[in-house]
């Protein structure tokens, strides 16, 4: 009995150590996985295989109506831009993103992209290549160079190597190219040293800019040694409930020069109060050229209006006035204009270029287009409270009128006569049978990061879900490897 | 013979012990870190394992 006893406590002692190791084994592997000591996790999501076993790192692709996961065994994008998010246990420095796909694209769709959320107040993604057309085009046809990071193409073989290429360029004047870069260069995710000089910057005077502008905004200003003085007041509507702070950043060539911020701490938020707010930025001995000033603001608030201590600035990319209550006249560089009426009683019939296009619906974005070849366009609008987006510049006064950005090679690229080289840093995807193989590398060291989540996206940018071709881009595999610091490197603050 | 029921009744309910305890402590770590345990496994088989074993002893005694 007493035999029987012991017997059977040995084993109950020997059973319970056993499963307790077990329990503290797994939760120090759950712990482990957690802080990932060395630094580099690799997460991947096969379309393609039907177990699952977690809810796994990479989030499904939304909005829904944009993707179809019902024609064929694997997602469809059928509309521009579709996101996901991917969980990470700790935050990392890097991402290389590796897509594998098969396009179904028309030529309609030159460009595919994958983006990462770098900044939650304009809710702007940093874009990198998965696949150009045109370029993959050129590269067949043109003559080209390849160093790490960048390649050159051109028409003629002009250049032998690429640092002479980028000498001329930051010297505004490269081989072959009268008008200088702006007219025969384009680029594509790169951003070579250049100094636009306006050729006749004649004496500008301040000005006071009173077209409200809703909406995070970026003036490119050309100084000719003058001093620089802005004075913005803001009208914070306070209609959402998320703080809105203001961050004024003048940069050149990607280098910071001046900031201003205001914090938002007054707590109105979703009160419908509005409140007037404040802020300058002031610059002397600045050497002549083009500054960028970015304005970066929520939607919730209006830059109400703008003095200037000179008028010789742009809007870049895009515009949203609001509030004006009279009929308005401005300018842009580019050839299209995508506009979106922010309101019904915004609906409207616009003037671009003297031709006339119906905006029929609110929330919607449409894409007017000119086939006349003059440098700035006309955009007429009856009613304000609409955002206009092109990959060129706006403007609000023809005196001030300028295009300091070289021509991209993005979907609307148009290749003529005039462009004879491109600048571009990328990589043609691999070919490995049907599918695809593209990698986009990130620095998501100060990404925005929402409950352990990165926020990615993949733009197609002219993919339509409600039109009625066949066209999509069918996703078999999306692997990210991050790294970022080990345990010792975070033990002793080393960054990398 | 007994010795061997006697080990297999111990064995069954050390199992549900373990899976329980399993389940519990993976619960308070996905507590203190949310989604760490869930992106790779779903804790709902677990507790389905515990209701199973639970029937099992409970009609076997």
């Amino acid at each position: 009995m007493v035999a029987k006893s012991i017997a059977k406590k040995s084993l109950l002692f020997r059973v319970r150590l056993t499963w307790v190791s077990a329990i503290v084994l797994i939760v120090l592997v759950f712990l482990f996985l957690k802080v990932i000591p060395f630094g580099e996790a690799t997460y991947t999501k096969n379309y393609a295989t039907w177990l699952k076993s977690g809810k796994g790192f990479i989030y499904n692709f939304t909005p829904a109506e944009r993707v179809d996961e019902k024609s064929g065994s694997l997602p469809r994008l059928v509309g521009d831009p579709v996101y996901f998010s991917v969980f990470t246990p700790r935050t990392f420095s890097k991402a290389k993103v590796t897509i594998k796909y098969k396009s179904n694209l028309t030529e309609k769709t030159p460009i595919i992209e994958a983006g990462v959320l770098a900044d939650n107040i304009v809710w702007q993604y940093e874009l990198k290549p998965v696949q150009n057309n045109y370029l993959d085009y050129l590269d067949t046809v043109w003559n080209n160079i390849f160093e790490p990071n960048v390649n050159l193409l051109q028409l003629d073989k002009n250049y032998s190597n690429i640092s002479d290429f980028l000498d001329d360029v930051r010297a505004g004047t490269i081989k072959d190219c009268p008008n200088g870069p702006t007219s025969c260069l384009a680029t594509y995710n790169y951003s070579p040293e250049f100094n636009f000089r306006l050729a006749d910057a004649r004496e500008s005077l301040p000005v006071d800019f009173d077209i409200p502008l809703r909406g995070a905004h970026v003036m490119l200003i050309y100084i000719n040694e003058e001093p620089l003085r802005f004075d913005f007041n803001f009208v914070d509507l306070n209609q959402d409930k998320k703080p809105d702070p203001i961050q004024l950043i003048l940069s050149k060539d990607k280098n910071i020069i001046a900031t201003s911020d205001l914090l938002d701490t007054d707590g109105n938020e979703e009160s419908g109060k509005e409140k007037i707010k404040q802020l300058s930025l002031e610059k002397r001995d600045l050497p002549p050229g083009v500054y960028k000033l970015e304005i970066k603001i929520t939607d919730d608030v209006v830059i109400k209006n703008i003095k200037a201590s000179l008028g010789r600035f742009v809007f870049a990319n895009k515009v949203w006035p609001v509030s004006v209550g009279k009929k308005l006249s401005f300018f842009t560089s580019a050839s299209y204009i995508q506009a979106k009426a922010y309101g019904p009683a915004s609906v409207q019939n616009i003037e671009f270029d003297g031709q006339s296009f119906n905006l029929s619906e609110p929330y919607k974005q449409f894409e007017f287009a000119s086939d006349k070849q003059s440098n700035f366009k006309n955009i007429e609008l009856e009613k304000d409270d609409v955002i206009f987006e092109n990959n060129g510049v706006f403007s609000f006064s023809g005196a001030s009128l300028f295009n300091p950005l070289l021509k991209k090679v993005d979907s609307h690229f148009t290749p003529n006569k005039e462009i004879k080289y491109v600048l571009a840093n990328y990589k043609s995807p691999d070919e490995g049978g049907i599918y695809k193989v593209a990698t986009a590398e990130f620095n998501v060291k100060n990404a925005y990061r929402e409950q352990g989540k990165y926020s990615f996206m993949l733009a197609i940018p002219g993919l339509k879900a409600d039109d009625d071709f066949n066209d999509y881009l069918e996703i078999k595999e999306i692997k990210i490897e991050f790294t970022g610091r080990n345990i010792w490197q975070k033990i002793f603050g080393i960054n990398k | 013979m007994e010795n061997n029921k006697l080990s297999k009744q111990i064995l069954t309910k050390e199992a549900l012990y373990f899976v329980f305890f399993l389940w519990l402590a993976l619960i308070i770590l996905e507590m203190l870190f949310p989604n760490i345990v869930l992106v790779y496994f779903n804790l709902n088989y677990l507790f389905l394992l515990i209701i199973f074993l639970s029937i099992f002893i409970f009609i076997k005694k």
